[in-house]
């Protein structure tokens, strides 16, 4: 199997500006290897570390210690970020620019050439159904557009992984289906797709493997059916696993 | 209903309690009221006395025109600079300035950095009535541009006799804009009535540049008359006296005297002008030399008709 | 350098869609004609106070469009988010440091070039007369001077917390090395110690911005050109200037978090 994506004991210790408070741990020795061509889950529930490893990933923030790379490269190499699209959680674009010009923009830091970037630009425009909006300037669009922008970024060079951070967040269910459906199609070119969600019922659908990670740590990672085991639920399995006590009545 | 009625007490009493406050401050408006600024000048009522301030530096300012950006600041050695050369050079205008005219402020750089950063700033004494930095003489009416700051300097402080004396020297002695000049006077006539130093440099008008010697000569006339008024209860020999308080009294008096004795030399009046020169003598810091000269014509010409 | 120039090109983009140059430009503009308009002394000839006045605008203007353009660039795009689909893109911190430089300055560069093509033909009007190497010169060197006070900006937009704290800061560095830059070590002599030696430091230390500056003397009262090997040199020592800022920026960014 092809390892795309391997972290090592990734720990993320972030200093506390409190006097005296000794620091916060993110990440408590993350090993994680996701294959090429798989859709990976990545759950957890709030200030588990799921977006801290993602930020890692893209380099945004150095590990204390550990490793991870992409591709084999370092995640601290700018290079390693070639092949990699990226769809964070809040999705704001230059209001300035126009849709066509942030997919230009985004395509020349990816060194495409003129030709092949107008190709990917009408075709992503096409996937996320921004044709029409093309020459509008991105302040004057809605939520939803802003949205399909992020995903068209996120696609524009025609990316072997792609890493999506709560990509259903905030959208209606039309605009769920639809990043659904994306998922699938790139899992079907044999794209690598990498996402943490909330939202078990669509990571049940679409995920090949999952990982539940807890307070920095990681809980459980297998294929879906695994992780369920006899539970009823994807649902009920997370709880179990991160550790949830309902409270007794009084 | 309440409501409405609650709104209308309190206009009520709102309209009652501001009429008590107009009925309380109609009479203190009506004091407030004369004791308005009674300038009509824009920027006085602006700045007050620190016009003042600002007309000084736009007549410096017009120095440093003069010297094509070639000026001392605070932290420069201005010992040369302290009566600005436009009004030096004038000759109406008593002189401060230690060293010769010519010398510059720089001195030797004081490191490299003030070294290098001279090449960047103007860097030569010159004045503009002498080409400026081309050191052209055929384009000397570049002293045209020492005159927006001389009309800024005149409209903050209209009542500095100094800048209309030189603002109308320039414009009538390099520019040849004697009209302009003879305005510049007349405005600042108007703003200090029967100034002796102004109605003198008009005289000058009338005497040098439009051949007018008896509208010269009663201007002249006026002028003495004023600067006569001006210390009213100092007699003359005092105000002659040679001492350093007297010189610009003393030099007004002495140059009104000596234009008032060549006119009339040159109308052929020898008794009034020897009588002109008389005067002069006594204000003057060279008696000897206007004695001389009070000899000589009287040996020269013959009697005529004496002043008034 | 690809990427250095694509984000250049973004904030290029960004300075013309905004209203402030306009807004600058039409104020000059429209300050410059009112003041030529005035009758002095039925002379129609006189120029050198237009010049005098449209230059100071100029730098007025300059500095404030290069001062808060450069101020907003990395604040902004960490308030509103959009630094990390940049930075998740194949696009190291110190290029995008140097692309937002390089595109402050080109952006500043275009402005200069208006606002002097402005004071040249107003000049010309009344002059009748292109010194075009002499304005050269000057736009040359006032390029270079905003190109220091650019990445000091950078630096501080990084250091500091909020674009207005950052722009007011260097606003007051700036016209205080403007004003009195040039006499710090004169102030130094008046003084008693330590503070004379630290003030001769900070005579040393800042980039002398008021050279070029000061150059407007040379052009409102029709100097002749300075030597090239001059121009050559301050150019460098700016140059040397801006670089170190810029590389103290870059230093300051590796270790900042951008969420």
């Amino acid at each position: 199997m092809n390892i795309i994506l391997r972290t090592e004991k990734l720990r993320v210790e972030f200093k506390s500006r409190e006097f005296r408070q000794s620091p916060k741990v993110a990440l408590r020795g993350l090993d994680l290897e996701i294959n090429a061509g798989e859709v990976f889950g990545f759950l957890g529930p709030n200030g588990a570390g799921k977006t801290t490893t993602i930020n890692v990933l893209l380099g945004f923030v150095r590990p204390t210690s550990g490793s991870a790379s992409l591709f084999g490269i370092d995640v601290r190499q700018p290079i390693a970020r070639q092949r990699i699209g990226y769809l964070p959680e809040l999705t704001y674009y230059y209001k300035f620019l126009t849709a066509e010009e942030l997919l230009r923009f985004y395509s020349r830091i990816f060194s495409l050439p003129r030709a092949e970037a107008e190709k990917r630009i009408d075709a992503v425009l096409k996937l996320v159904e921004l044709e029409s909006a093309r020459k509008r300037l991105i302040k004057t669009y809605s939520k939803g557009m802003q949205q399909r922008v992020g995903l068209a970024q996120a696609l524009i060079n025609n990316p072997d992984l792609l890493i999506l951070d709560e990509p259903t967040s905030g959208l209606d269910p039309l605009g769920r289906m639809k990043v659904r459906e994306i998922i699938q199609r790139l899992k079907s070119e044999g794209k690598t797709v990498f996402f943490s969600s909330h939202e078990l019922g669509e990571v049940e659908t679409v995920c090949d493997r999952v990982a539940i990670i807890s307070d920095g740590e990681l809980k459980a990672v297998g294929r879906v059916g695994d992780i369920m085991g006899p539970r009823a639920s994807l649902e009920k399995a997370f709880l179990d696993i991160v550790g949830y006590q309902p409270q007794s009545a009084p | 209903m309440n409501r409405a009625r609650t709104f209308f007490l309190l206009l009520l009493a709102l309209l009652v309690f501001c009429f008590g406050i107009a009925a309380n401050l109609a009479p203190r408006f009506q004091a407030f009221e004369n004791s308005r600024h009674q300038s009509d000048n824009f920027f006085s009522l602006l700045l007050g006395d620190s016009s003042r301030i600002f007309a000084n530096s736009s007549f410096v300012e017009a120095d440093a025109y003069y010297h094509s950006g070639y000026y001392p600041t605070i932290y420069d050695n201005n010992s040369n600079f302290q009566t600005p050369h436009i009004a030096e050079d004038t000759g109406a205008i008593a002189s401060h300035n230690q060293g010769a005219e010519d010398e510059g402020f720089l001195g030797p750089p004081r490191d490299w950095l003030d070294a290098f950063g001279r090449h960047f700033i103007p860097n030569r004494h010159t004045h503009l009535d002498e080409g400026g930095p081309a050191d052209d003489l055929s384009t000397s009416k570049e002293v045209r541009e020492i005159l927006p700051w001389l009309k800024l300097s005149a409209e903050l402080d209209p009542e500095n006799i100094k800048t209309y004396v030189v603002t109308a020297f320039w414009l009538r002695t390099r520019l040849d804009q004697v009209s302009e000049a003879e305005q510049v006077l007349r405005e600042g006539l108007r703003h200090n009535p029967d100034n002796a130093q102004l109605l003198f440099e008009l005289g000058r008008i009338y005497s040098e540049n439009y051949d007018n010697p008896a509208r010269a000569r009663n201007i002249w006339g006026a002028a003495l008359r004023s600067w006569a008024r001006q210390q009213p209860g100092v007699p003359q020999s005092q105000r002659l006296k040679m001492t350093r308080e007297n010189f610009d009294d003393r030099f007004m008096f002495e140059q009104l005297q000596t234009s008032l004795a060549k006119l009339e030399e040159k109308a052929g009046n020898r008794d009034a002008a020897i009588v002109r020169w008389e005067q002069a003598r006594l204000a003057s810091p060279n008696p000897d030399d206007v004695q001389r000269h009070i000899d000589k014509l009287k040996q020269k010409l013959p009697a005529t008709v004496s002043p008034k | 350098m690809n990427n250095i120039f694509a984000v250049a090109g973004v904030v290029i983009k960004e300075l013309y869609r905004r209203k402030d140059f306009y807004v600058l430009f039409i104020l000059t503009v429209v300050i410059c004609l009112v003041m030529a308009s005035v009758n002095i002394y039925n002379d129609n000839e006189i120029i050198r106070y237009i010049k005098a006045l449209c230059l100071l605008l100029i730098w007025i203007s300059s500095l404030v469009i290069a001062i808060t353009t450069t101020a907003r660039q990395i604040p902004v795009e960490r308030e509103q988010r959009t630094l990390l689909p940049l930075l998740a893109k194949p696009l190291s911190r110190p290029q995008l440091i140097f692309g937002k430089f390089l595109g402050c300055w080109l952006a500043c560069g275009l402005v200069l070039v208006c606002f002097y093509a402005f004071f040249g033909a107003l000049v010309a009007s009344r002059e009748h007369a292109w010194p075009l190497l002499n304005y050269f010169q000057v736009a040359f060197l006032h390029w270079m001077t905003l190109g220091v006070v650019i990445a000091l900006t950078l630096l501080g937009s990084l250091v500091f917390a909020a674009p207005s704290s950052n722009s007011t800061i260097c606003f007051v560095i700036v016209s205080a090395i403007l004003c009195v830059g040039r006499y710090l070590d004169v102030m130094a002599l008046s003084r008693q110690e330590p503070v004379r030696s630290l003030v001769y430091c900070i005579y040393y230390a800042i980039p002398h911005l008021e050279i070029p500056f000061e150059m407007r003397n040379l052009i409102v009262h029709d100097w002749p050109l300075i030597g090239w090997n001059f121009v050559a040199l301050d150019a460098l020592y700016l140059l040397a200037y801006a670089a170190a800022f810029l590389i103290a920026a870059c230093l300051v960014f590796r270790r900042k978090a951008v969420n």
